[in-house]
């Protein structure tokens, strides 16, 4: 039983981050590669926050979450009128830093040893309710006028500016926002785990985020969100916790970028009005392909 | 700063050329940042050490087959990842998390294959250190600088002495006139891509010799990219003076005893934001327009 | 009313090739202009430079007699200048509607607290920009296709849309790039009178480049002439017709 809980609230924490890579990657099409240390901000300064200054948990959260706007600020200001390689390379670069500046000061973080006994404060439930609310922001964001410029510019950002559209402001607040829920997972994180070190907040983390988000559609909330459970925690159901894990997901999404680069959802949205048909329609076509196949 | 400090700073700088111009190669061409390359990187040093302690053999041997293996690597890598986006015209994005996800791919075969032990290169010269007058200098080092010096006028008298370069050349300015001109695109491609990985074998060997062998040697893919960035992205001799002025600021931060090698990181996080708002086009000058 | 677009001497170098030389131009409110010129004559370069793509190198361009030559590009369409593209720019993963709800979305007053969490304001805004975006796109007679994949379309009515979408940042000045390219004579003919209608229903400037004399003669009221960046004839369509050296460019390429 807790190791069904468990499974189901770092399936919600896990959610919550790559929510925050889909704005940025899948939404605005960027690519951070030092994301990952958005939850480290968050998971320390809460951590820190309530373990060495007593402050109450729900203060620290608001705390940790401005912190995370204020460092994604710190680095978007200046980035987010650069080249997208550029993007990449300074967040990268930020990454490291942050990295860095953990293992470094040993006397608040703990170092390279970590931050430990952080009180267990992340229910499943609080978990969940989180993932819910952070997916129904994500969603009118996604259908607001802000998803829609990030489309455009994402699309072709020569024409998005000749509209009229100020593509840095766009891309700024997407990170923004990206980095305030990243933040939030972080503390989720570590006040579920109780302990937290620098290393769990590398590049490669970062990357697998982005990795997911390809997997299950770039442009699809919907797949996002499917890819984050299958990817995320499939393997610990299954006890699939093989070396050759990362290697499988990379292999996958080489064959996806070959091939279907919409990733396995395309450009679809679940849609409560047209699942019903949806589901129908899918069965139709997976039908028509297989009569193909016996029939080719 | 002593002439000894900059001396060595020039040595790793010269390696960090052979990583940025193998980086610049593939930038002129597709006009995207290959971060595979970190994963060429890592693979061709681990490599180089199995051909070098399993086969026995001195540093010249183990170079050249390193590169070659490279080399055949990157067109490999060529034709899984970017021969299809290619032919597709895929828009950039693509390539980028392509050559992410190869990268990372290929750091993960070295941790299965290796985990995460430690390695290190043998003892190739039978005297460590080089004197010249008061001024010591590390055999390997020396070495990675006269290789490196040599493999980059090779690739400069290749470039702008022979038809080939005239068709790289040509390439990087316009894929689509170049192809109807009567060029083989896709020979030129895997040319560039085989030279970009020859060059990352070659680094990949240095670095394995100067930093014990290690998993996320990749991650060193960074300093050729802000050398070429520094350089003015694309640009070759740019690449080169931004990664000796990379070597050269690297060694004296790591000589700041506050800094250290833990918080240059953050220095150089600083540095490269500053001088990306500050001189975004890099030294070389060069902004690419988009059309329109 | 305002003054309309004055083009004092601008130029532009690329790496060394003088793409435009001192090119001057007038366009009042209301009017309709052309630059024409062979291939490669620097015509799109003048676009590139009023819209704010490329920044000049000398002159000037004013708007209503107000300077624009450092304005970014967003901040020149906000002013009043909308504008197509030559190789049609659509917005790929946005269907028709879409692609012109974003040009209204550009000025939209709601902010991110109001789009999260869904407020009547954003709902109500979102609504108003719904209702003006179709209005858009039945003035260029797309309306029924408005759920429809702008790369689903054909060429031409990708150009409408492409109008459609430059509409909806209310402008001025509208600059059109080789409008007439890629169709066929009877959609010439649709696209000239659907550029008419907008010219007097919405009292509309309009700018266009085009390569090809025919399609600009009948609309224009001064054309400008353009070859290796520079101005070698400009004036009334008749006088262009028959003006040698015009003849002579075009020839010559």
């Amino acid at each position: 039983m807790s190791f069904i809980i468990s499974i189901i609230t770092f399936a919600s924490i896990n959610i919550i981050s790559v929510l925050g890579v889909f704005l940025i990657t899948g939404m605005a099409g960027l690519f951070s590669l030092g994301q990952a240390s958005f939850m480290a901000i968050g998971a320390y300064i809460a951590g820190i926050l309530v373990i060495k200054l007593g402050f109450p948990f729900p203060i620290a959260i608001i705390i940790a979450v401005i912190s995370g706007i204020i460092f994604g600020l710190i680095v978007g200001l200046p980035t987010m009128r650069l080249r997208r390689d550029y993007i990449a390379l300074v967040t990268f670069g930020f990454g490291e830093a942050i990295i860095a500046i953990l293992n470094n000061t040993v006397s608040v973080t703990g170092g390279a040893m970590g931050l430990s006994g952080i009180p267990k404060h992340t229910t499943i439930w609080l978990a969940i309710g989180s993932m819910v609310f952070c997916i129904f922001l994500v969603i009118n964001f996604k259908y607001s006028k802000f998803g829609r410029q990030c489309m455009a510019l994402k699309s072709d950002e020569l024409a998005a500016k000749s509209i009229g559209i100020n593509v840095v402001k766009v891309k700024l607040i997407t990170f923004l926002f990206a980095s305030a829920l990243t933040s939030y997972a972080g503390v989720l994180y570590g006040f579920y785990t109780t302990y937290i070190d620098p290393n769990f907040f590398g590049w490669t983390h970062s990357a697998e985020w982005i990795i997911i988000v390809f997997f299950g559609g770039v442009n699809s909330l919907t797949g996002t969100v499917f890819s984050a459970i299958v990817l995320g925690t499939l393997p610990e159901i299954l006890r699939f916790a093989s070396e050759w894990r990362i290697f499988i997901y990379c292999t996958i999404v080489i064959l996806i970028i070959n091939f279907r680069p919409a990733g396995i959802f395309g450009e679809y949205e679940l849609n409560i009005k047209t699942f019903k048909s949806d589901i129908k329609n899918l069965f139709k076509k997976i039908n028509s392909k297989s009569e193909i196949v016996t029939k080719g | 700063m002593s002439v000894q400090q900059i001396i060595n700073g020039i040595s790793i700088g010269s390696v960090y050329a052979l990583i940025a111009v193998g980086f610049a190669l593939v930038f002129n061409i597709l006009k995207f940042s290959n971060f595979s390359h970190g994963g060429v990187l890592t693979v061709t040093a681990y490599i180089g050490f199995l051909i070098s302690t399993k086969l026995n053999v001195n540093i010249w041997v183990t170079l050249i087959l390193t590169a070659i293996t490279g080399g055949i690597l990157a067109v490999g890598i060529e034709y899984i990842a970017f021969r299809r986006l290619r032919k597709k015209k895929s828009p950039i994005i693509y390539y980028f998390i392509s050559s992410i996800t190869v990268g990372i791919l290929l750091e993960n075969l070295i941790v299965i294959f290796f985990s995460s032990n430690f390695y290190s290169y043998p003892r190739f010269f039978k005297k460590s250190i080089i004197q010249f007058g008061e001024l010591n200098i590390a055999t390997t080092d020396f070495m990675m600088l006269i290789i490196a010096i040599v493999a980059l006028v090779a690739l400069m008298s290749v470039i702008y002495k022979t038809k080939l370069g005239i068709a790289i050349r040509a390439l990087s300015t316009d894929a689509d006139t170049t192809s109807l001109m009567g060029v083989n695109v896709t020979i030129i491609i895997m040319v560039i891509f085989f030279v970009s990985g020859v060059l990352g074998g070659i680094s990949g060997v240095f670095l394995g010799m100067n930093y014990t062998l290690y998993p996320q040697l990749g991650k060193l893919i960074v300093k050729g990219f802000i050398a070429s960035v520094i350089g003015g992205l694309g640009n070759i001799f740019g690449a080169l003076v931004g990664a000796i002025l990379l070597g050269v600021l690297e060694v004296l931060l790591t000589s700041i005893s506050f800094i250290g090698s833990g918080l240059a990181p953050v220095v150089i996080f600083v540095l490269t934001l500053i001088f990306l708002i500050l001189r975004p086009q890099g030294i070389a000058g060069i902004i690419i327009h988009e059309r329109a | 009313m305002g003054k309309g677009l004055e083009v004092k001497s601008i130029s532009k170098n690329f790496d060394g090739v003088k793409a435009v030389k001192k090119f001057s131009m007038k366009l009042q409110p209301k009017g309709i202009i052309s630059i024409i010129g062979p291939n490669g004559a620097g015509k799109t370069t003048v676009f590139n430079l009023i819209s704010g793509i490329y920044k000049v190198d000398e002159g000037e361009i004013l708007l209503d007699g107000f300077n624009i030559n450092k304005k970014e590009q967003y901040e020149i369409t906000r002013y009043g200048i909308g504008r197509t593209f030559q190789n049609i720019r659509l917005f790929k993963g946005l269907n028709v509607l879409k692609n012109v709800i974003t040009a209204y979305d550009a000025y939209s007053k709601y902010n991110m607290f109001d789009a999260t969490f869904l407020s009547r304001r954003k709902r109500r805004i979102d609504s108003e920009i719904r209702d003006k975006s179709l209005y858009c796109l039945k003035l260029v007679g797309l309306e029924k296709l408005k759920d429809e994949k702008p790369e689903n379309l054909p060429y031409g009515l990708q150009k409408k849309l492409e109008i459609a979408r430059a509409l909806a940042t209310e402008p001025k000045i509208l600059l059109l790039d080789e409008p007439a390219t890629g169709l066929n004579p009877s959609e010439v003919v649709d696209y000239i009178d659907l550029i008419c209608k907008l010219h007097e229903d919405m009292e509309l400037s309009i700018l266009f480049i085009e390569h090809r004399m025919q399609v600009v003669i009948e609309l224009s009221e001064w054309i400008y002439v353009l070859d290796f960046g520079e101005t070698i004839a400009e004036g009334k369509p008749e006088d262009i017709r028959n003006n040698p050296e015009v003849i002579k460019a075009y020839m010559g390429e």
